[in-house]
Formats: C-alpha cells, structure tokens, sequence
C-alpha cells in the first residue's frame, strides 16, 4: 500500500501517473522504479502490489497482447484488453497461487478516437472511469479530482490536476513516496511526460 | 491405381496433391449457390436452396437461420452471419463450431468476435482435418459476411482446404463461374445496399437453374449498421419477406397453372 | 506390395526412401517462388505473388508474415498449413521473451519450426507440412543479417542467398552465379528482384519485396519502386545485349574487312 498510482482522462489523452519506489517491508529498496508498462502503441498499465507478482503478472500481459497484436495484425481495444486483463486476475483468485496485482490500465481507442481508463484490483474487478486512483494516495486524490478533473481538459490542464494530486500526497501522506514518473497516451502513441 | 492416393486426406499424392480436398471442392462446386456483395453500408448474403418440396413447412423458420427454411444462411454471432455451400450436415457442425468460438471470444475480450478471426478460426478446424489421421476433410466453403470496429463490413470466403481470402462479392457453388463474371462486370466500389440487394437479387435469378424465384428457392439476407446505436444487424429475411422482396424487385415468379402442375408432379421433396 | 510404403508415414520403403515427404516436397515446387538474399548488414526477402482478383480484398493475400519484431517468414507451399506453422512458431517467439526475457535468435526459431515440421513426418496418422519456409531476422545482440531455410523433412539450413517453390532451382542457379558477399542495400534488393525476374515473367506488379536492415527495422517496397528497380534492370540487360550485338558486328566486320584483305589488296587492313 506505500505505493501511489493515478490516472486521468483528459480531452484526447491518457495520463497515468506513478511513484517510482521498489519498497520491501519498511525499507526502501529503490527510488527509479518504472511501474508503468507499456503494452503496445495503444496501452500503458501501473501496477503495484506483491513485488514478484506485479513484474510476473505484467510480463504475462504484455507477451499476450503482443502475440495477439502479431497474430492479427492489430491491436486490441483497450476495453477487450481490459476485460481480457480482468478476466486473468479473476481466474488467478481462484486458483491455488493468486497474483496479488492492482493495476491502472489507460489506452486510446482508435477505432473510436476516445480514450479510455479502467481501474482493476487483484480482486478482479474492473470499472472504467474518468479517473482513477490506487494506494493509500487514493484518499488525497480522489477529493482533489473530485474537485478538479474535467474530462475536456487540454494536457497542460491534465498534468496541472496530476500535479495538485502528487503534491496533496506528498503534504498529507505520512510516508514520502519519493519522485512520480508520469506517462500519456494519445492518438499518436505512448510517451513520458516530465511534471 | 491412382485409387492409391486419393483414398485418405492425409496423404500426398506423387505430384504433392491432396486429392480429398479437390474431391471436396468439386462436390462444392454442385452445391446450392451461396452468393455475397460488400457495399459501403452493409453486406448482402443470398443462397439458394436445394430441398424443396410443396409439403416443406417453412413458417416455423427462427431467428438465426434454423428452423423450417434454414438451410443456407446462418447467423453466427451478432456482427456475423454466414452462407454455406457443400454438404448440410458437415456444414451443421461447423456452424456449431462457429458460434462456440464466437461466444468463447465473447467471455474472454468482452467484445464481438472480429470476423476476419471467426473465418480463421474455422479455417483452422479445416486445415486439421486436411493434415491428421483418418479424416476427411469439411466438405463445406462458407462466405462470411460481418461487421467489426477494426476494418468495418467484411466478406470473407473459406474453403475445405483452409484456405480463406477477403472479397469485394464473390460466389460459390453451382454456376459460381457465370456469377463471378456478372459480378466483375456490375460492381463499383461505391455501390449501396440498395444497389447491392438488386445486384445480389439479378445475379442469382441469371445463375439458378429455374427462371423465376421465390422463397422456396431463395434465402436472403444482409448485415447493415443501426444508425442510432452502431451497432451491427443481422437480418436474416423469413420466406415471406424474400417474396416481398423479389416483387419489389420484379423478379417474384409468376403463379401459373402449369408451373404448379409441374411442382406437384416432381413430389414432396427434391433432394440434389 | 509397395503400395502401403507410401500411405503410413512412419514407414520406409524397401530402398530407404520416406515417400509422404517427397512428395510434400513436390507441393512445395508447386507453390509460388520466394527467393531471400543476404547482403553485408541487410536481409531481402521476395515473393512472387499472384495477381489479386479484380474483387479480391488484397489485404487478406499475404506471403510474408511477422513472427516477432525482428524475424520474418516467407513460405512456399499449401496456405493453409503455412497459416497453421506461422501461427505456433509465433506463440513460440512470445512464450520464449516471457521465460528467457530475451528475443528468440533467428536460428532457435528456425530450429523450432524445423523441428514441427520433423515431428509431422515420423507421429501416426498424420501428414508432413506441405510447406518450405525462408526466415530471415537479425539476432537480438548481432549486427549479422541471418538467414534460413527449413524443408517439409525437418531439415534446416542457413543460407547466403536461396530460393524455394516453383522453379526455385533456376533460381538458386542464377543466384549461385551472381550472389557476392557484403552486397551493398541497393545492390541486395536488385540482386532479388533480378532472380524472381527469372521465373516472374509478368514483371513488378507480381513482386513483393522486404526489406530488413537490424533489429526491428523492417519495410516493404511499394510497386513505384519495384517498378523502378525492374525498369533499371531492363534497360541494363538492354545494354548488355546492345554491347554483345555491336560486339558481334564488329567481329562480323572485321572477320569480313579481313577475308576482304586477303582477296583484294588494295583495301587498307583494318585498325586495331
């Protein structure tokens, strides 16, 4: 739970925002950590959770959806990736060993030219939403987007509402998460974005 | 001796041929004609159909294609249906593949099945039964026609081989030869559904074997957008809706006392 | 009774032949030709394809396939079963980046794929892939151009340059007589098309080729530039024959200037 991860939908875009802390128990292992995968031209996921589960679980999407992509000749949309994403973790739960993974998933659909957000936990649920928030930072900045997020937002907009996000969380949270690597997607592709 | 190789699927003849799956095609070849046109706004499917018979009921006919008159055309997932030509029962059981390969697509990507994949999908199936012990292949060539998000309205053909390839219109089954040529000669890339249903409706009543048509002879049917939901519809037409159709069209037979003399002699059923 | 040494597969025949895989290798030649060539940091690989239909939708005509970011696949032989091999050694190159993280080598993903082939030759009831294939690829670490070829046997090689299909042996020929090492980009790409010109009778338009020049980096020719290339091809030949034709006159000349000097003296001798 000492990790933070937010998303946003903005007019054309994506933005998924994570801190880039690799911690065990109490100790801080690493403060470089990218916890934001791509997953083809179309899709990014952050992932938190049990360390060797969140890379394990995150390699296994990305070589499906890769081999889906190479298989077809295109890309899934994001809202089949998610559901196929969802539907992995739903069966990990009830298998012997569950992957403990909560993941934020943004992509842009190119067959609607929207993009798009789902929130998933390890429990296998799925909501897509305007924005998204995982890790104790969810209850700094859920109120802030509450108050601030406008899905027609221009990207300097959208990575003025993150900002207000990652600073609430570093005032309020008792714990420093360290720097936050921010990711966007739009219709042309993945890309970082410095704050 | 050419006996030799043309007994079993899985075996290459000398030339490196595989005589079951030309043996498969040619019986095609006789079937029912099955024939597709893609316009910009849909995608129209018309077969003919081979069992006839003054006593077949074709009111009971269900949505989907089973029933009564289903014989030729199916609907294989909301955004697919499909015409087949070749042997019914083989076709049956692909039909039935079909729908479960849709419906596990459906549970896995919560989305329809694309339908270049449900064509793959079957042409898979197919090729197996070209390659492993004992089988024979399908004897069965379907057209495909089917809307999804990634390339829009689809017509697709496969054949026993497992082979499949995308067409602008394209025909299988008895006369094919005549069809296609029609087809060359009268399609435009900017053709309607409109456009489409007239050429589909002339093509087949220059191709089947009896002058005139009618429900009897006939099923039809098309995949359009809902303007309002976008979502596909496929509608597949009940026997009554074709003759409505056809009349539109001026191309519904023409009741005469011979004709029906001539029905009643040939008997119950007609089985090709 | 020799009949039964070609029907079960596992079999031999009495003077050691594995009849089923010969004659897969017949279906081979029949196929269409594909012909790779290594240059010194680039692979070309080129197909002659078949005319598209008039109504054909020429997306759904492919010859050569992806099977990750930096491997490619050319196959000649039955479709079908080219879609089927394509399709595991593609899962392969996914499931080999999950367990090793690193890309499959180009000869680990021919090796698999040789070694499918392999097993449909000697398992019960089964027929061998009626395909050969040509990959080419840069390995994850090397700056060296790969390239392979695997057979209906399970045999596999690397090659230079190859050709596979219908008249590939001319081909190979051709390329066994002009292929030179560390061929420039330009000079591989020529060097294709000019052996498909061998057996494509029909020019650019029946010509596909790609291009791969490192790790990800791959790109097909479009028919501008095909057609570029066979124009300057042309017109070298042209050339050429022009040289042999005044070559010969001139020989023709002065063959006859000196029978002519030998008669008659007063005609100057000609100039060197």
């Amino acid at each position: 739970m000492a990790e933070c991860s937010f998303g946003l939908v903005g007019k054309g875009y994506v933005l998924i925002a994570s801190d880039t802390s690799a911690s065990r128990s109490i100790v801080k292992m690493k403060e470089n950590e990218d916890k934001i995968k791509g997953l083809g031209p179309n899709l990014m996921m952050a992932y938190g959770g049990e360390p060797g589960d969140t890379i394990q679980f995150a390699e296994y999407v990305e070589r499906n959806l890769r081999l889906y992509h190479i298989r077809h000749n295109h890309t899934l949309r994001p809202a089949s990736a998610a559901a196929w994403i969802r539907r992995s973790l739903a069966d990990s739960l009830r298998s012997r060993h569950p992957y403990s993974v909560n993941l934020i998933l943004g992509g842009y659909d190119h067959t609607s030219s929207m993009p798009n957000l789902y929130w998933i936990d390890y429990l296998g649920t799925m909501v897509e939403v305007p924005f998204a928030a995982h890790g104790y930072g969810a209850y700094f900045a859920l109120a802030t987007l509450d108050r601030f997020h406008d899905p027609e937002a221009t990207l300097e907009e959208g990575l003025e509402t993150l900002k207000r996000c990652i600073n609430e969380v570093e005032k309020r949270l008792i714990i420093s998460l360290g720097k936050f690597m921010v990711k966007i997607i739009d219709r042309n592709g993945m890309r970082e974005v410095e704050l | 001796m050419a006996r030799r190789y043309d007994s079993r699927t899985t075996i290459f003849s000398p030339e490196g041929r595989l005589y079951q799956i030309e043996y498969a095609m040619e019986a095609i070849s006789h079937a029912g004609t099955v024939l597709g046109v893609l316009a910009t706004d849909g995608v129209v499917l018309a077969a003919e159909k081979k069992v006839t018979g003054k006593l077949l009921d074709l009111s009971v006919a269900k949505e989907g294609g089973y029933g009564g008159s289903g014989e030729k055309i199916f609907l294989l997932n909301t955004n697919v249906i499909a015409g087949v030509a070749g042997l019914t029962a083989d076709a049956n059981s692909l039909i039935n593949y079909a729908r479960s390969a849709a419906q596990r697509h459906l549970f896995s990507y919560n989305e329809d099945i694309p339908v270049e994949q449900l064509a793959q999908r079957l042409c898979d199936l197919k090729q197996g039964y070209t390659q492993y012990g004992g089988l024979r292949p399908f004897g069965v060539s379907l057209l495909y026609a089917g809307w999804d998000p990634h390339y829009q309205f689809q017509l697709y053909h496969s054949d026993p081989s497992g082979n499949y390839s995308g067409w602008k219109a394209t025909c299988i089954g008895a006369n094919n030869g005549t069809a296609q040529s029609l087809l060359k000669q009268e399609y435009k890339d900017t053709i309607g559904l409109e456009d489409a249903i007239g050429l589909v409706l002339r093509t087949m009543s220059k191709t089947m074997d009896s002058t005139s048509l009618s429900s009897e002879k006939l099923e039809f049917a098309t995949l359009t957008i809902d303007p309002q939901t976008k979502r596909p519809i496929a509608k597949i037409y009940r026997p009554a809706e074709v003759d409505a159709l056809l009349s539109k069209h001026g191309l519904a037979k023409v009741e005469d006392a011979e004709a029906t003399e001539m029905r009643s002699r040939d008997g119950l059923l007609v089985v090709h | 009774m020799s009949r039964s040494y070609d029907r079960a597969l596992t079999v031999f025949s009495p003077d050691g032949h594995l009849f089923q895989v010969e004659y897969a290798a017949e279906a081979v030649r029949k196929g269409t030709c594909a012909v790779g060539v290594r240059g010194k940091d680039v692979v070309v690989l080129g197909v002659e394809k078949k005319s598209v239909l008039q109504l054909q939708d020429p997306r759904t005509v492919r010859k050569v396939v992806m099977l990750d970011d930096h491997v490619c696949l050319a196959f000649a032989g039955l479709t079908a079963d080219g879609r089927v091999l394509i399709d595991k050694a593609r899962i392969e190159c996914q499931s080999h980046r999950l367990t090793v993280e690193d890309p499959v080598s180009i000869e680990y993903i021919t090796r698999h794929i040789a070694g499918i082939q392999q097993r449909y030759t000697q398992s019960g009831g089964v027929r061998p892939f009626g395909i050969s294939t040509l990959i080419v690829g840069f390995d994850p670490q090397g700056a060296q151009p790969k390239l392979y070829m695997t057979e209906p046997s399970g045999i596999y090689s690397a090659w230079k340059a190859n050709a596979i299909g219908r008249s590939s042996k001319t081909v190979r020929e051709f390329l066994e007589k002009n292929h030179k090492d560390d061929m420039s980009r330009d000079e591989t790409i020529k060097l294709t098309i000019k052996s498909l010109l061998e057996v494509v009778q029909t020019g650019a338009k029946n010509i596909e080729i790609s291009v791969m020049e490192g790790f990800n980096k791959i790109s097909s020719l479009d028919l501008a530039q095909i057609e570029a290339i066979v124009a300057e091809i042309e017109r070298e030949k042209e050339q050429e024959a022009e040289r042999k034709r005044t070559r010969l006159a001139a020989t023709a000349a002065s063959q006859a200037a000196m029978s002519a000097a030998a008669s008659g003296p007063e005609v100057p001798p000609p100039e060197a």
